[in-house]
């Protein structure tokens, strides 16, 4: 039929206008990085990155870096699909351990790249050029860290009449009496539960305390999960050394605590509480509504806290060590990439003449040592001017970080991560369980995913 | 049935309009929190037993800091409102209002038990704070071109397809029909990725054209439900005009389309607010071209995994759903109005 | 496959045992259709065809490359896997719910907007249609807040002024109850009835108004006109928007997956067979097996779709037809 001859050619002269020429070698070498699996997907980060972007190109008349932002929540669909379509990103990042783990296989090896261009490691932590090597090599160069502390909102202090918690590590705690108590967290519940109020006033250790109706809280554990809240009483791993599902004994400790704090002792928010909007359907720190709240330094970078706040070490746990969980971020080469060679020129200008830039704009504490000593000096004058707010905390902190880390590999990861997100998920939404009975069915399912992942 | 206790029109039609606003009330209900959401400040969100409604609490700023003003209750009964300038479990501090400098009194008792002294007040700056924080005009341009090139395409070709399905028989049709529904069935995300690499391959990711073209080719819902439309028309008008020599393209578009406005228009909106929603085709296909970016992917770049604002997300969305709203009622009285008339002319 | 079990077009042809076909039909058939056959081949046959090809593959998203032939591998994991069966079971208990509710509703809405007793029906109709403009972004944080067990509208208002027990862990958990997150879903499900009633809506408009009339000077009630007249003419519409909620519950993911990143939670109640399938392909990275779970539910839905068509015959009225 003629109408389709007809529309058959319009199609492939669509087609033919639309190849694109493959351009020859005098024309800079397009690098893509792709942003969304970390921190960068948020409105206000996007300018800065482009400022970035355009300072590299303009420096550098051989590649033609192209930014690409991807909603933080389709990030890894969009990856995947780019990954397994042929068009792939060259560098993607800032990416934790958990996004590199997710694409598990994607990554280039480092290494040669590392000699060829006689990079020099020594100007990072040993400890943190390790925390990047996998079975598969080199996967990146470390250039962020997050530690975790304990941001305290001094206000809700204040009004309780409490003294604020130790901003160093081995301090005691000393309440308004000058009564010394171990800063752990028996110290925590204690403070949590002073620091949990009802609509009338009433706190959570009174006769009167009416939990339906709590409108503030002592203690969380922001944006994290379950691995994540358990890494408080000591770095665990739920996998042993055989592939076999464990739940290291801390954290069935943790776990009952944690559920006494939700269901009896009230100062943590159990899952209703979390989601409501007073207490900012999550963003906990930020609703003002919260005392104490564990999270890392990349929540400095971005929250809006218009109060008084400042920083508290960890507490410790029951065994009497203190464990600060720890995220780092970096920046990764995919090996399907056609420009290694650039692609790391770009990587080492990241992690390099860039990377304080680039740290201002996630909240990240450099990695690069001979950079952290005055980074909180630049750090504050941008974020928190004036305010008086203790960064010595957060240095300190790095030095209590988990290992293994709370995001650490597991056998069928993302399967893994269901399986006990499932389990806590239920304990945040339901009073009146048998912990221990939770935790045995926990670990007979994580044992079922391991054997499933080693056939 | 007995006619006798019959209301007159009036009550009859009082009875419906009552019925549906309460009705519309009930199912509007969380749109209504979303507005006020929108129209809340960040501190009334968070402040727990706050009113429902947009409000904001009476404070006083001293020295640059910002304290509550708070209804204290008096001996006689009556209440008077101070400044809540420290707060405490057991006792509090408060100051008059006409004496800000003064030394603040000791009030014994719990300050959460204190009303605060809230007033009606909108938010309207979040509207602009969320219409400057994105390039809303661009955004809206964006959406707004897509969706109406691939709607007038849809319809279009949704139509030709829909009647040819539905009014003539040749060899194949069961076995080409059944494909139609089978682009209907099977699940698009399984599609994806071969779809996504023949895209790139032909070089069309990082523009519209994987969006837009395809739908210029009739697609599978629109088809079927414009032949579900068609299948209803009788056929006596077309079947005469055949006798009297017309074209089978000439029936199509005097005879059969006029008929079919109902549906096309269906269709047509249908389309139209699927476009406008579309997200991940988009956000896939112009990944890392932001100029080229939708309303919908936009949109997404407010709600980042840890910044939420609540507030603002709702103001956005609003600002967003405001034209697709205005197009539903002026496509009503445009297209609709006509077919009223043209049934009680008949 | 054969497809003389799908009989379902023979509603439209006039010789059953035989189908004749004149030129004037095949040319003019072929004509208008013609766009279409040219946009499968274009954009849907080729992806149609390699997803096909993914089911026999072990075929992981991060690393394309290493993909291997595994012939029916991943159509006999369907038998084995434990998740399979339930996730079916569980779209079906969910369909028994929320269809019949959702379907009425809607249908009931669209009659009372095209009442002719109604005033200011065009501004109704856009109210009823406004939830399904909101971006999604916005509808699930609507959701989450307005049915928050602590602080959420409709407890607040259950507990308040009905004074039914809402509030507090004993109380009604919307979002997070295994008993009756079927039932909350169906709720978002009522939000999004702006589809179905337009169609609904343009359906009824096409009852030719003098039926009505016929009807009313015969003595018919409301009801009556309503079983006798408008049901039978608008058949073909009840019968599309059937078809269509049908294949969208089969493919229902989207709202469990932005509520809570298709975990399943409550419980894995929420675990569908489309969720089931996106966790596979997007979330573990295993495209081959994802894929096969895909085409398992075009099996069915396609099997269902073809029972729809056959039972079609038995009760749509095309008012175009030739019988």
């Amino acid at each position: 039929m003629k109408r389709i001859a007809v529309i058959l050619l319009l199609a492939l002269l669509i087609f033919g206008c639309n190849q694109k020429g493959t351009g020859s070698s005098a024309e800079p070498v397009d690098i893509r990085w792709f942003v969304g699996l970390g921190a960068g997907s948020d409105e206000p980060t996007f300018a800065p990155q482009q400022a970035v972007v355009d300072a590299f190109n303009e420096s550098h008349d051989n590649i033609n870096l192209i930014l690409e932002i991807v909603d933080a929540g389709q990030a890894v669909n969009t990856l995947a699909t780019q990954i397994a379509a042929g068009n792939g990103p060259d560098l993607v990042g800032p990416v934790g351990i958990k996004g590199r783990d997710a694409f598990k296989g994607a990554w280039l090896d480092l290494t040669d790249l590392v000699k060829e261009n006689d990079y020099d490691l020594s100007v990072f932590d040993p400890k943190m050029v390790d925390f990047y090597t996998t079975e598969n090599g080199l996967e990146g160069l470390p250039f962020g860290l997050y530690p975790s502390f304990l941001y305290v909102n001094y206000e809700l202090f204040d009004e309780a009449g409490l003294p604020y918690p130790p901003q160093e590590y081995g301090k005691p705690y000393i309440d308004e009496n000058g009564k010394e108590m171990p800063w752990n967290f028996d110290t925590v519940r204690y403070l949590g539960m002073r620091l949990t109020v009802d609509k009338n006033g009433n706190d959570a250790t009174m006769v009167d305390f009416d939990p339906d109706n709590i409108v503030q809280f002592g203690y969380g554990d922001q944006w994290t999960d379950w691995r994540g809240v358990m890494s408080s009483f000591g770095a665990g791993s739920i996998v042993d050394a055989n592939n076999n599902a464990q739940i290291p004994e801390q954290w069935a400790a943790a776990t009952k605590f944690y559920y006494d704090a939700m269901w009896k002792d009230y100062f943590y928010p159990n899952a209703a509480y979390g989601g409501a909007d007073f207490l900012a359907q999550g963003n906990w720190f930020q609703s003002a509504n919260m005392a104490m709240v564990h999270c890392h330094l990349w929540y400095a970078g971005f929250a809006d806290l218009p109060f008084n706040w400042n920083t508290a070490v960890m507490p410790a746990a029951p065994d009497g060590k203190t464990t600060a969980k720890m995220h780092a971020d970096t920046f990764e080469i995919l090996n399907s990439t056609a420009h290694p060679e650039e692609a790391f020129e770009v990587l080492a200008y990241f992690v390099g003449d860039a990377s304080l830039d680039l740290l201002n704009i996630y909240g990240g504490m450099p990695a690069r040592l001979a950079d952290q000593g005055d980074y909180f000096e630049t750090f504050e004058a941008n974020k928190w001017p004036n305010r008086g707010i203790n960064w010595q905390v957060v240095k300190d902190s790095m030095a209590y970080a988990d290992a293994p880390n709370h995001v650490s590999w597991m056998p069928s990861f993302q399967e893994t991560t269901n399986v006990y997100n499932d389990f806590w998920d239920k304990l945040q939404n339901n009073v009146g369980l048998d912990v221990d009975a939770e935790l045995a069915q926990l670990k007979t399912a994580l044992q079922a995913v391991y054997d499933a992942a080693d056939k | 049935m007995s006619y006798l206790t019959r209301p007159s029109q009036w009550w009859k039609n009082m009875i419906f309009l009552v019925g549906t606003i309460i009705l519309i009330s009930a199912f509007l209900m969380p749109l209504i929190y979303g507005i006020t959401t929108s129209l809340k400040s960040e501190i009334q969100i968070s402040t727990a037993n706050a009113p429902l409604l947009p409000s904001s609490s009476d404070t006083i700023d001293i020295d640059g800091t910002v304290y509550p003003v708070v209804r204290v209750p008096q001996e006689d009964g009556s209440y008077k409102e101070m400044v809540l300038f420290k707060k405490g479990r057991q006792s509090s501090q408060l100051l008059e209002l006409d004496d800000l400098n003064g030394t603040p009194i000791e009030w014994q008792g719990n300050w959460r038990v204190l009303d605060r002294q809230w007033v009606r007040d909108f938010q309207w700056k979040n509207y602009k704070t969320a219409w400057d924080t994105i390039d809303f005009m661009r955004l809206l341009f964006n959406t707004f071109k897509y969706a109406l090139i691939s709607t007038f395409g849809a319809v279009f070709s949704g139509a030709l397809v829909g009647y040819g399905f539905a009014r003539f028989k040749f060899p194949g049709k069961k076995i080409l029909f059944m494909l139609v529904m089978a682009t209907i069935i099977l699940p698009p995300s399984v599609t994806l990725i071969p779809t996504y690499a023949f895209f790139y391959r032909i070089g069309w990711v990082g523009t519209w054209l994987p969006i837009i073209i395809p739908t210029l080719f009739g697609n599978g819902y629109n088809v079927f439900l414009l032949r579900q439309f068609f299948m209803g028309i009788p056929k006596e008008l077309d079947e005469a005009a055949r006798i009297d020599g017309a074209s089978p393209l000439r029936i199509y578009f005097s005879i059969v389309l006029p008929q079919a406005i109902p549906g096309l228009t269906a269709v047509g909106l249908f389309h139209f607010f699927y476009c406008w929603n579309d997200f991940f085709g988009p956000l896939i296909y112009l990944a890392g071209q932001p100029d080229k970016f939708p309303i919908s992917v936009g949109l997404s770049s407010f709600n980042g995994l840890y910044s939420q604002q609540v507030h603002l997300i709702q103001a956005a969305s609003i600002i967003s759903a405001i034209i697709p709203f205005i197009v539903f009622i002026v496509a009503q009285k445009v297209f609709l109005r006509g077919v009223v008339i043209s049934a009680v002319d008949k | 496959m054969t497809f003389a079990t799908a009989p379902f077009l023979e509603g439209l042809m006039k010789n059953k045992t035989k189908a004749v076909y004149d030129k004037y039909n095949i040319k003019w058939g072929y004509f208008f259709i013609s766009i279409w056959v040219i946009g499968f081949i274009l954009w849907y046959l080729i992806p149609m065809i390699a997803s096909l090809v993914f089911t026999t593959l072990d075929f992981n998203l991060a690393t394309p490359d290493k993909n291997q032939f595994v012939g029916l591998q991943n159509w006999g994991r369907i038998f084995l896997d434990p998740e399979v069966l339930p996730s079916i079971y569980k779209v079906f208990s969910f369909a028994m719910i929320s269809l019949p509710i959702t379907f009425l509703f809607s249908f009931l809405v669209s009659v009372l907007m095209n009442t002719k007793n109604l005033m200011g029906r065009s501004v109704f109709r856009a109210l009823f249609y406004l939830p399904t403009m909101v971006p999604l972004v916005a509808v699930v944080l609507i959701w989450q807040g307005v049915l928050n067990n602590q602080a959420g509208w409709i407890n607040l208002f259950l507990e308040n002024v009905l004074h039914i027990k809402a509030i507090g862990a004993d109380g009604i958990r919307w979002l997070n109850d295994p008993k009756i997150i079927y039932f909350t879903y169906t709720l978002f499900g009522l939000w999004g009835i702006g589809n179905s009633m337009l169609i609904f809506i343009a359906g009824l408009q096409n009852v030719p108004a003098q039926l009505y009339e016929a009807a009313t000077v015969d003595g018919a009630g409301p009801f009556r006109q309503m079983v006798h007249i408008t049901v039978p003419i608008i058949t073909p519409i009840i019968f599309y928007n059937l078809t269509i909620a049908l294949i969208g519950l089969l493919q229902y993911f989207l709202v469990p997956y932005v509520l809570n990143n298709g975990s399943g939670a409550p419980e894995g109640k929420t675990n569908f067979l489309m969720v089931y399938f996106y966790r596979q392909s997007f979330n573990y990275f295993n495209m081959g097996y994802g894929a096969t779970l895909a085409w398992m539910i075009f099996l069915i839905a396609f099997v269902l779709t073809l029972m729809l068509f056959w039972s079609s015959k038995k009760w749509v009225y095309y008012g175009g037809s030739d019988k």
